[in-house]
């Protein structure tokens, strides 16, 4: 740096670095400062070296990362300076200095271009790295041509040329519309025909981000990548500057390899093989070194060669040499090598036919996972994770198992998840699967979810052969000293359940079980004590003939948690004790619990959740997604392949099987068994989803309504409306199987569960996933959509519409075209509620992932219950209330027949999960409930609605409906949707349908999707 | 306490006792001629903080009152917070045990004489003082039944008193500046000070810091009296004015040019002026002493020395 002869500027920096402390630094920096502004304010001017000294020092103090927010105009005059020190000052500093929107930059224009016209090719050069590095939309705008002249011209020195490369490359990704590069792929094939490797290297740096964006127009550069390739490849005509650690330029190789992976395929076989033969030769070539340097190039080339193989789906001959090369990768000391090893493979599972190759080398992962580095035990394990399969699960899992003691706590909660569901996947046997959980409750209790012992549970119940196993194993776990509570809540479960099935063998007898259980009794947390409470109601209930002692031992606990503070506990205490007393009706009510429906497994949903965290984990996502349905082949005697997780579709698709449930019904329903079954003895299975119900329902529309104009306006909404819904149903599984990309989850168990909360996620495959969040008040709402992008590339033409119904006003803010890699963007949507009704707004939502355009419709959960808001009416305000609504249209009353049977107060939580709150003790008849709430729209402002059910004890599948509101629309409206929620399908005959299945989450409603209007339109 | 005595443990005494010498040589044996002190009297002695038996050859009593000045004052001269905080200083150099008793202007001290002497108080302000607070020599309970300050003083210097004023500040100076923007470059600062303390008596040291923009490039000043320049490292035009005369005012008129910046003008925030200065032989709170007694049994002759000052504490204008 010219430096020399600038005594001021040395000065002044030797002052700044001998400062003792930043203050005293400051202090310098501010007298700097002044000077120089007195100097640039002086009238008589300055020399050209002093401006150059001050504009210096400048730069010196905005390094140092003071503000410097005056001086520009001087470094931009700099910039035409004749003198090449002044110049170079002049771009250094603007470049550093301005930003692209500043306007000093306009005045600077014109000398840069000059200066890239200009013959001087310094200049040019200098001038090329400024526009590069500012890169603004003026500069791209006016320059771009100029740089382009310059890239092809052939007259230039090779430097300058490949600053042009570059500098076009920095333009084109900062403004690629403002950029014409409709015709460059020919000059992208000249340019790589150049002799010269810098050229040559920047050339294909430009090509990559061409070709990123857009591959098809430059088909014809692909022969000439090859040949690049090859050239390097061969070593021939490779200048000695351009050899690293004997490696022929690796970065012109690792860049043309990229290039080469945007093209979907090589079509032309002598391309193709000429390739091949060169990427055989890198693979061949590569081996670990003492050099480091040497390593890192090599290993650059390989792993991008690697990346290439798997992108072209190579002969499966190729592939397992890549296997075996980067076994030998494995098996070397060094833990980066070996981090990348693992790596590789765990995406070389991606591509089909390699597992058996991979499995060879299966006792090496092993020890790896013993490492000491903790980044390599993970890559190990999830490589492990990704391989197994039936035949070596056993092994793997047993190593698992095995690590899991010594395995890190950060680690445990995963790594347990896994080998649960490994087991789950690939049990060879049930029992196998059985004594792996437990050992794993028994090893690393703490980190195993509850999801977990709730599948081992469902497993158990739904294999009879596997009852007495598992008790048996249970009441082995329990002798144990010390347990972990996840392991008393299964045993004692498992035992509640089966230890009948035992009596026989030595130590099980009832009372002997009992009293190893009750021994753990005092060492539970609350959420265990109802559990065990039922477990002991459950041996009383099998100790045939009863035996006094144990039954005075048994109430005597019940009778102490009467008053247990926690209600769950009081109340299963008050009910077994009562239910015991009763004698032999207890048999039938605490029979043995029903079969549970067959369902996706929840952990494999839980897994896929935690993945979505880490990168670059697609690989295994997406054979964890081909394999659910093995996983559920174990316990499934029908195969279920293929079958994509949906739920119900209303008419058009019927599923073999419905997957209604989610995580939280699992949980509730495992936890609450013992209530429930004791509460509600007949087993559920008679409820069923909705799909027939509302073929009943068409006809209320045409029940009396007031206002005829507005009500047709109201079925025309709703019928249109619906149907799109209904449609985006209909077809969203059906296209998204052409696109290959296939949602994770349910889309309408999604919706659903978000029709009841006001956070979740409301869409998610694997490229995006969509949460939605909530705030409502009165009838305006706020939806803010969080659009997450999972992949490691931007996704584009994204596009997102609302189709409200009539009754919405919806304002969704706009929508980015695109969104970067693994970000998330928000996009707020106002909701106002104009009239009631219960149609749904749609989010018709695509995107385009590669090349694969990606649509789907999704209801989005602004439903009717979401503009009630809960309010407890005492008597005095209901029954003025009540008389003042009388009759029809204010006050509707239907008898409602085929209601899904529950008791009252399950009846009761779903209205409170819908806002409507229940008032208790208002209406002297027990079978009888009321409720109220207010609902709030901009027609009706706030409303009050309260609704009246008449149930009849005899006959729970009919009741008497009363819904009163000031608004005509509104009762109508607020009546369906009651409706909805509690009528069921009738297992009639006429459901050519194959049997129902069971539905057993008797609190979660039915989904208010299917709605008469729709059907009634698709029935047309 | 050491069989039944109590003792006086205070550093300030321990630290007579705790003597560190080098090791003594033994050719240098000469007898050491400080007086042993007598360690027992002293440290059950009544009297903690005064040796017994001190003789100077010329009594004299020297006392300090210093008062600092905070000030915050409005562009538009009106007094936001105004307080005065002073100390009494002393300097003895007196024989034996005297006895000493002070009396000042304030209001207390004042009244209770009145009362006592069942006359009027002389014309003239008395001052009330708040958060008194005292050295510890001073008798207390005398203080609270006769309202006098009597006390036995240490020997050599110590501070007697502190306390506070916020009402009736005499300030001594006031400022008046107005300071113009001419455009996006150019300031105009125009700065009047007006010292209105009596005019035999001149203030010392007295320095103005005027605050300006960042960006000042170039400044130029006229001054009446003084010197002043630009400072960037604190963004201040600094005047300094080494003797300011009572019953004067002077003037410093600059104009400031700025330089023009990318970022976009901000609203500019202007910190207070600053003043610092010295003014011997004024108080700000008007406070006096009336008189300073001294008793000793010998009944030898003092001389009392006694000193005003008046300094700047955080003296700001807005502006």
């Amino acid at each position: 740096m010219a430096l020399s002869g600038m005594r001021g500027l040395s000065v002044f920096i030797s002052d700044v670095r001998n400062c003792q402390n930043k203050e005293q630094e400051r202090l310098r920096v501010d007298k700097e400062l002044g000077n120089i502004r007195t100097r640039f304010k002086n009238e008589k001017g300055l020399t050209p070296y002093e401006k150059k000294k001050y504009v210096w020092k400048m730069l010196y103090i905005h390094m140092l990362g003071y503000d410097v927010d005056f001086g520009h105009m001087e470094a931009v005059s700099l910039i035409s300076a004749p003198k090449y020190p002044e110049k170079q000052v002049g771009y250094i500093v603007t470049s550093c200095l301005l930003n692209e929107n500043h306007d000093f930059l306009r005045l600077a224009i014109n000398t840069v271009r000059n200066d890239i016209v200009g013959r001087n090719e310094t200049f040019q050069c200098l001038a090329l790295t400024l526009v590069g590095n500012i890169g603004g939309r003026e500069f791209a705008e006016s320059l771009a041509p100029d740089v382009q002249k310059l890239l092809i011209s052939s007259s230039c020195r090779p430097l300058v040329r490949k600053k042009a490369a570059l500098c076009l490359l920095r333009l084109f990704r900062k403004n690629p519309d403002v950029m014409n590069v409709d015709s460059w792929s020919d000059r992208m094939a000249q340019l790589l025909d150049e002799r010269d490797l810098g050229v040559v290297t920047s050339s294909m740096s430009l090509l990559v981000a061409l070709v990123s964006n857009n591959h098809e127009e430059y088909w014809n550069c692909l022969p000439k990548c090859v040949k690049v390739l090859e050239r390097l490849a061969r070593n021939q005509d490779v200048p000695q500057e351009y050899t690293y650690y004997g490696i022929p330029s690796p970065w012109l190789q690792v860049k043309t390899m990229r290039a080469l992976q945007y093209f979907p395929t090589i079509e032309d076989p002598d391309t193709r093989r000429s390739l091949f033969e060169v990427l055989q030769r890198i693979l061949m070539g590569t081996d670990v070194v003492k050099n480091v340097n040497k390593n890192n190039a090599s290993h650059a080339v390989l792993f991008e060669a690697l990346a290439l193989v798997m992108h072209l789906d190579a002969e499966k001959e190729m592939m397992s040499q890549c296997v075996a090369l980067l076994g030998k990768f494995i098996a070397v000391r060094e833990p980066n090598i070996r981090y990348l090893g693992l790596e590789n493979m765990t995406r070389m599972l991606m591509v089909t036919d390699v597992q058996d190759i991979i499995k060879r080398h299966q006792a090496q992962i092993i020890t790896s996972l013993k490492d000491p580095d903790i980044s390599i035990r993970r890559r190990a394990l999830d490589l492990l994770y990704g391989m197994c399969d039936v035949s070596n699960a056993k092994d793997i899992v047993e190593e698992l198992l095995q690590y899991l003691s010594t395995a890190e706590f950060v680690m445990r909660e995963e790594l347990s998840l896994k080998i649960a569901i490994l087991a789950e996947k690939f049990a060879p046997d049930l029992s196998w699967y059985v004594d792996v959980v437990l050992q794993l409750i028994d090893k690393a209790g703490d980190f195993v979810s509850d999801d977990i012992w709730f599948r081992v549970v469902q497993f158990v119940t739904n294999n009879e052969d596997l009852q007495p196993y598992a008790a048996l194993k249970a009441r082995e776990y329990l002798d144990k000293p010390a347990i972990h509570e996840t392991m008393v809540k299964v045993s004692a479960y498992v035992l509640g359940e089966y230890s009948h099935l035992l009596a026989r063998r030595p130590g099980c007898s009832p009372k002997e079980i009992f009293s190893i259980i009750h021994e753990k009794l005092p060492t539970v947390t609350t959420s265990t004590i109802p559990i065990l409470l039922s477990t002991y109601a459950k041996i009383l209930m099998h100790t045939q003939p009863p035996d006094l002692e144990l039954q005075n031992q048994i109430w005597a606990i019940f009778r102490k948690y009467e008053g247990c503070i926690d209600v769950e506990i009081q109340q299963r205490a008050v009910e077994y004790l009562e239910l015991s007393k009763k004698g032999a009706a207890l048999m039938d009510i605490l029979a043995e619990m029903p079969k549970f429906p067959e369902r996706q497994s929840s952990l494999i949903k839980k897994a896929e959740e935690t993945e979505a965290d880490t990168a670059d984990q697609s690989a295994i996502k997406w054979r964890a997604q081909q394999q659910n349905s093995n996983a559920l082949i174990v316990t499934d005697q029908h195969p279920a392949n293929g079958t994509p997780p949906i739920s119900q579709l209303g008419p058009v698709k019927v599923p073999s099987r419905s997957n209604v449930d989610c995580d939280s019904a699992d949980q509730r329903e495992a936890q609450s068994n013992g209530t429930l079954t004791v509460v509600d003895p007949q087993p559920p299975s008679t409820s069923s989803p909705d799909l027939l119900g509302d073929l009943l329902s068409p006809l209320a529309i045409e029940g009396p309504q007031p206002a005829e104009n507005q009500s047709d306006h109201n079925l025309g909404a709703g019928v249109k409306g619906d149907t799109i819904g209904e449609d985006a149903l209909a077809l969203a599984p059906i296209e998204e199987q052409m696109n290959t990309v296939q949602p994770i989850g349910s889309i309408a168990e999604r919706f659903h569960a978000l029709c009841l909360k006001d956070s979740g996620v409301l869409y998610e495959d694997p490229n995006i996933q969509i949460g939605t969040k909530a705030e409502w008040r009165a009838h305006h709402g706020r939806l803010i959509l969080f659009l997450g992008n999972k992949n490691t590339s931007p996704l584009a033409s994204v596009q997102a519409i609302i189709l409200s119904p009539s009754h919405l006003r919806t304002e969704l803010s706009l929508v980015p075209e695109t969104i970067p890699p693994r970000a998330q963007v928000q996009c707020p949507l106002e909701v106002v509620n104009l009239r009631p009704s219960r149609d749904v707004a749609v989010l018709d939502f695509s995107y385009k992932f590669g090349t694969h355009l990606v649509n789907v419709k999704l209801r989005l959960p602004a439903v009717l219950n979401k503009f009630f808001q809960p309010i407890t009416v005492s008597a005095e305000e209901f029954f003025p209330q009540w008389r003042s609504l009388s009759g029809p249209p204010l006050k509707l009353q239907e008898v409602v027949r085929g209601v899904r049977p529950m008791p009252l107060l399950e009846m009761a939580n779903l209205f409170n999960s819908f806002q409507l709150i229940v008032c208790p003790g208002l209406d002297p008849n027990t079978n009888n409930l009321v409720a109220s709430t207010t609902f709030y729209s901009e027609s009706t402002r706030a409303m009050l609605c309260l609704v009246r059910i008449e149930t009849d004890p005899a006959d729970r599948t009919q009741l008497r409906m009363t819904v009163a509101s000031g608004d005509p629309t509104l009762t109508f409206e607020l009546k369906e949707f009651i409706k909805e929620q509690l009528v069921s399908i009738p297992t009639a005959p006429q459901a050519a349908a194959p049997p129902v299945p069971p539905q057993p989450q008797p609190t979660s409603p039915p989904p208010p999707s299917s709605d008469p209007g729709a059907l009634l339109a698709g029935l047309l | 306490m050491d069989f039944g005595y109590p003792q006086n443990l205070s550093p300030e005494i321990l630290k007579l006792y705790i003597t560190q010498e080098g090791v003594r040589s033994s050719f240098s044996s000469k007898h050491v001629d400080r007086p042993v002190p007598n360690a027992t009297l002293q440290v059950t002695g009544a009297v903690g903080w005064r040796r017994e038996g001190l003789v100077y050859k010329k009594n004299e009593v020297f006392l300090d009152i210093v008062e600092s000045v905070n000030l915050l004052m409005s562009s538009k001269g009106s007094v936001l917070r105004c307080d005065v905080t002073g100390k009494v200083l002393m300097k003895c150099f007196l024989s034996g045990m005297p006895d000493l008793k002070l009396g000042l202007n304030d209001k207390i001290g004042l009244e209770k004489e009145s009362q006592l002497k069942s006359r009027p108080t002389k014309s003239g302000k008395t001052i009330e003082l708040d958060d008194v607070t005292f050295h510890q020599c001073v008798n207390l309970t005398r203080f609270n039944s006769e309202k006098t300050v009597s006390f036995v003083p240490p020997d050599g210097e110590f501070e007697l008193m502190k306390y506070r004023i916020t009402e009736g500040v005499n300030l001594p100076f006031r400022v008046l500046p107005t300071i113009k923007e001419l455009g996006r470059t150019r300031m105009e600062v125009n700065v009047k000070v007006k010292s209105v303390f009596g005019a035999k008596m001149f203030a010392l040291g007295v320095v103005i810091k005027i605050p300006v923009p960042k960006q000042t490039a170039k400044t130029n000043f006229q001054v009446t009296s003084g010197k002043a320049k630009y400072n960037p490292a604190i963004d201040c035009l600094v005047w300094k004015i080494r003797k300011f005369p009572g019953q004067t005012e002077s003037t410093l008129s600059a104009e400031v040019e700025l330089i023009s910046t990318i970022t976009e003008k901000k609203s500019l925030t202007r910190p207070p002026i600053q003043m610092e200065f010295q003014v011997p032989m004024f108080t700000a709170s008007g406070l006096r002493v009336r008189f300073l007694k001294v008793w000793e049994k010998s009944g030898y002759n003092t001389v009392e020395w006694v000193r005003y000052i008046t300094k700047a504490g955080s003296y700001e204008i807005r502006c």
